[in-house]
């Protein structure tokens, strides 16, 4: 007993050890943003949901504001590029996908931050200027169980192009989606570039039902109109909560995108933007988002998907301004045309 | 009398010195000219300017470019840009013809006979106007997509049908939901012109022996004609820039519009390429000023369409008889397509967890959640805050600015009126989000701080919108004879007092269909406020589209039909004012 006593003391001992400086760095930084203003302004493309969970518990923890800017990730780069190039940027945070947080970073909007929770992502998350990719949105396919029984559904990305499921397919135009068109381009990953070249054509002869994004492609399967999508995983879970009969089917490997954030180089609110990263990539705010049915980096945190501990994560390509239009001219030949 | 009527307004001096400038700026009219041309020049080409220099550059606004025809080169070479000019003229003047033959009935109904309800069908024709466009198109994909499309569920059931006989997804369902969005306006319109017409010539024809279909034929509608083809042109250039129901609608049954071409090859494109949206809007722009010419051309007999006059007259009223109960069953039929099934499937969809075609089960599943949002959250609350302030703040300015507008391009001689009504259209002829990215630039270094905060969304507003009040105003100030103005010039009144005690109060149909078409587009306009807002000034538009971009469809639809029953108040309010006023 003595021994168990002995080693908790130990371990608490440790823990504010650990934790001490970590907190004192904390309170001088919270002091400071206060006198900046006390709130913090972000700008970027996480649901608003999450963000405002994150804000609410943020704001009780530090005493500082969060106001969020939210869009898609193409309008939050044009509106902090034009801000940026104008002299007045208005955001302290951006928060995005990889490819417009790449740009960004190449037109020197960041500033280079090293925060501590950083630690807490593996290796293999942590981008060399931006940190840590703090989430990983994987694209699947998702079916409704009402429309279509778990023994009919197709079992691989191979089962999809089946003709009997012609006409039953929805799925993001790969021509207009920029995400898709990635993941398009990135099936060669999974099946090599001769069987991928092949896998598009047929995928395209399905005649697939082409929507807008990810997620009208989700709400058609959600209200049944369409039985199967190509759309993120995390949907199965989001739309299943409200009681729509979604299942996704079980591919092993699936590929997505990766998001990050960053401190802006010329933020008004320097220190809350340092405040609300370190806050952010930390454990309470990572488990808050995946419990919503977010996939986060941080080690041993998975959204409540059935299995998705087994998922295996496989990056997108990342294409250049040149590659998309290739990509575009391409698909539009094959699934247009 | 004549010569009177000249001296509102001349001619800009064009030689003579300065005594004949001096001469110019005694006329107060003249200085309201110089005032008005400023706002609206400064509004409308401050931005403009923007957008073109971006057409004509091969760098990012803000980065020092080189001068280029690429861009021009690019969108106009490509062979398969020409058939989808073609699918966007027959989508638009398809839907704009359906809005304005829907409006036309329902405004002869509801105005000019005596059919039973029409007082509460004129106050509901207005609802789609106030519902976002997005949310009216969505329901109708909810009620007539084949797969399980409701009204196609429930036509199988009923007839034994193999498949449902409607699709939505085709170039007729296309035009058939922008028709329907499209039709409040032209409603709004058309009745605004409608109510303010003399009835001694409806009279005369009767007289001489017309039946009352000959009446509305021969008399009533041609008379309409600066009505109809102000809302039939105004509709025109909205379907056609219009992206919300293209991107619902035509997408899936593989339609490419002009705006869905604009957003795969510009907007939507990563990284995007504005100097190539730009370019798209350099094109409809002309066609759309070429629209404008055609209506100034129509509406060049201004005398002939003069047809309220300066003896009293009060609106004649229609005995249908028997035909009456026809009449209101033919406006029922029109309200349940333009309002009537969209409201019951957005009231659907905000009391289902998650939206889907209805079952027993569903009745043990209703919720009130979405409701609760709307009530408790402060983010809701402060996007209505702002939103009112900018619908009745915004509308008032703008309809005042339109009114003199409108007074000095159609009753003046000045010499650059034309011109001043081309710069009106400028920007509304951008599509939305090119002009919003225009007056993200315009305004993101302006000297006076207005950036991030409500006016600068105002002023986006005022600019985007003034060519809808003015559409509104000018249909009802061409019917105004000029002999009631000439009395007033003649009885000693100056400008300022015949503007306000004659021409106002002759007007006030068309500012009041203005500022409803306004304050109702302002509470839930998206496109230029999501460049312009920061946290700090979120309005009901982009709150909205972000709950959608997010799948929180419930809380759409239960944000919308909240906004709809203000909306329908501040009409109530509006109309009672005007009409308090009459009496």
């Amino acid at each position: 007993m003595r021994k168990i006593l002995n080693s908790f003391v130990a371990g608490l001992a440790l823990l504010i050890f650990a934790a001490g400086p970590s907190f004192g760095q904390d309170a001088k930084l919270i002091d400071a943003a206060k006198k900046e203003g006390g709130k913090v302004v972000i700008y970027g493309s996480l649901e608003s949901d999450s963000m405002d969970v994150v804000s609410k518990a943020f704001q009780k923890k530090t005493g500082i504001e969060v106001e969020y800017w939210r869009g898609s990730a193409t309008k939050v780069m044009d509106r902090a590029v034009s801000e940026y190039r104008a002299g007045k940027p208005g955001f302290d945070i951006i928060l995005t996908n990889d490819n417009p947080m790449q740009l960004m970073q190449k037109e020197g909007i960041f500033a280079k931050y090293d925060s501590p929770s950083a630690k807490d992502f593996s290796k293999d998350s942590i981008d060399p200027n931006l940190g840590p990719r703090y989430r990983n949105v994987i694209i699947g396919v998702v079916y409704n169980k009402s429309a279509i029984s778990p023994a009919d559904a197709p079992k691989s990305l191979e089962d999809l192009v089946n003709p009997k499921y012609k006409g039953k397919l929805v799925m993001p135009d790969p021509t207009q989606h920029t995400t898709t068109t990635q993941w398009v381009a990135s099936l060669e990953k999974l099946m090599g570039k001769e069987k991928a070249e092949k896998y598009i054509r047929d995928l395209a002869a399905m005649k697939p039902i082409l929507v807008e994004s990810l997620l009208p492609a989700a709400e058609r399967v959600s209200t049944g109109e369409t039985p199967i999508a190509i759309t993120y995983v995390k949907y199965a879970y989001i739309y299943g909560q409200k009681g729509a009969p979604l299942d996704y089917v079980r591919l092993g490997k699936m590929m997505g995108d990766g998001h990050y954030l960053g401190l802006g180089n010329k933020a008004p609110h320097v220190n809350a933007g340092k405040v609300f990263i370190d806050y952010f990539l930390g454990q309470e705010s990572m488990m808050m988002i995946a419990k919503l049915g977010e996939f986060v980096n941080r080690k041993g945190v998975y959204p409540p998907l059935p299995d998705a501990d087994k998922i295996q994560f496989v990056e997108l390509y990342d294409l250049d301004a040149k590659g998309f239009a290739e990509k575009k001219k391409e698909y539009t030949k094959i699934f247009l045309q | 009398m004549n010569d009177r009527t000249v001296a509102i307004g001349r001619a800009l001096p064009t030689n003579g010195g300065l005594a004949r400038v001096a001469l110019f700026f005694t006329q107060p009219v003249n200085l309201i000219f110089v005032g008005v041309a400023s706002v609206i020049a400064f509004l409308a080409l401050y931005p403009s300017f923007f957008l073109l220099y971006g057409s004509l550059t091969d760098s990012p606004l803000g980065v020092p470019g080189h001068f280029t025809l690429q861009n021009y080169v690019q969108a106009y070479s490509d062979p398969t840009a020409y058939p989808l000019i073609l699918t966007s003229f027959i989508f638009g003047i398809g839907a704009s013809g359906l809005s304005v033959i829907l409006a036309l009935t329902l405004a002869w109904i509801t105005i000019r006979t005596n059919a039973p309800f029409r007082r509460l069908f004129e106050l509901v024709a207005i609802v789609p106007n106030i519902l976002p466009p997005l949310l009216i198109s969505i329901s109708w994909v909810l009620l007539l997509n084949p797969s399980n499309g409701l009204i196609n569920g429930i036509l199988v059931r009923l007839f034994g049908l193999e498949r449902g006989p409607f699709n939505i997804y085709s170039l007729p369902g296309l035009i058939f939901v922008e028709g329907l969005i499209l039709t409040p306006l032209a409603f709004l319109i058309i009745a605004a012109a409608l109510k303010s017409m003399d009835p001694s010539l409806e009279e005369s024809a009767k007289t001489l022996g017309s039946g009352e279909v000959g009446v509305a034929a021969r008399i009533t509608f041609p008379l309409m004609r600066p009505a109809i083809l102000a809302a039939g042109t105004l509709n025109f250039v909205r379907a056609v820039e219009s992206f919300d129901t293209p991107a619902i609608i035509a997408l899936p049954a593989r339609l490419e519009v002009f705006t869905t071409k604009i957003w795969r090859e510009a907007l939507g494109s990563f990284p995007t390429n504005h100097n190539l949206a730009a370019t798209y809007g350099v094109g409809i722009l002309l066609i759309a000023l070429i629209f404008v010419y055609l209506y100034r051309r129509f509406t060049s007999q201004v005398e002939s369409f003069s047809t309220v006059t300066g003896k009293g007259f009060r609106p004649h009223q229609i005995d249908l008889g028997r035909w009456r109960y026809l009449a209101s069953g033919t406006a029922l039929l029109m309200l349940t397509l333009m309002v009537i099934l969209p409201i019951l499937v957005l009231l659907l969809v905000s009391v289902l967890p998650y939206y889907h075609v209805p079952t027993w089960q569903t009745w043990q599943n209703l919720t009130l959640s979405n409701f609760r949002f709307v009530v408790e959250n402060p983010r809701v609350f402060r996007a209505f805050r702002n939103s009112m302030i900018l619908a009745i703040v915004g509308a008032t300015l703008c309809m005042g600015l339109a009114a003199l507008t409108a007074y000095i391009t159609i009753r003046t001689k000045i010499a650059a009126r034309g011109l001043l009504e081309g710069l009106v259209f400028i920007p509304w002829a951008f599509p939305g989000t090119a002009l919003a990215l225009g007056l993200l630039w315009a305004y993101v270094d302006f000297p006076i701080p207005i950036y991030g905060t409500l006016w600068i969304i105002m002023i986006a507003y005022i600019t985007r919108f003034l060519p809808y009040g003015l559409r509104a105003v000018s249909s009802t100030i061409i019917q105004i004879h000029k002999e009631l103005e000439e009395a007033s010039t003649v009885c000693g009144a100056g400008f300022f007092a015949t503007f306000r005690r004659i021409l106002v109060p002759m007007m006030r149909p068309g500012i009041m269909a203005g500022w409803i078409i306004l304050a109702t587009t302002f509470m839930r306009e998206f496109s230029a406020t999501l460049f312009l807002y920061s946290p700090g000034s979120e309005a009901l538009g982009p709150l909205l589209y972000f709950l959608y971009l997010d799948g929180m469809r419930g809380r759409v639809a239960a944000i919308g039909l909240v906004i709809s029953v203000i909306s329908v108040i501040l009409i109530a309010i509006a109309q009672r004012l005007s009409r308090w006023d009459t009496e």
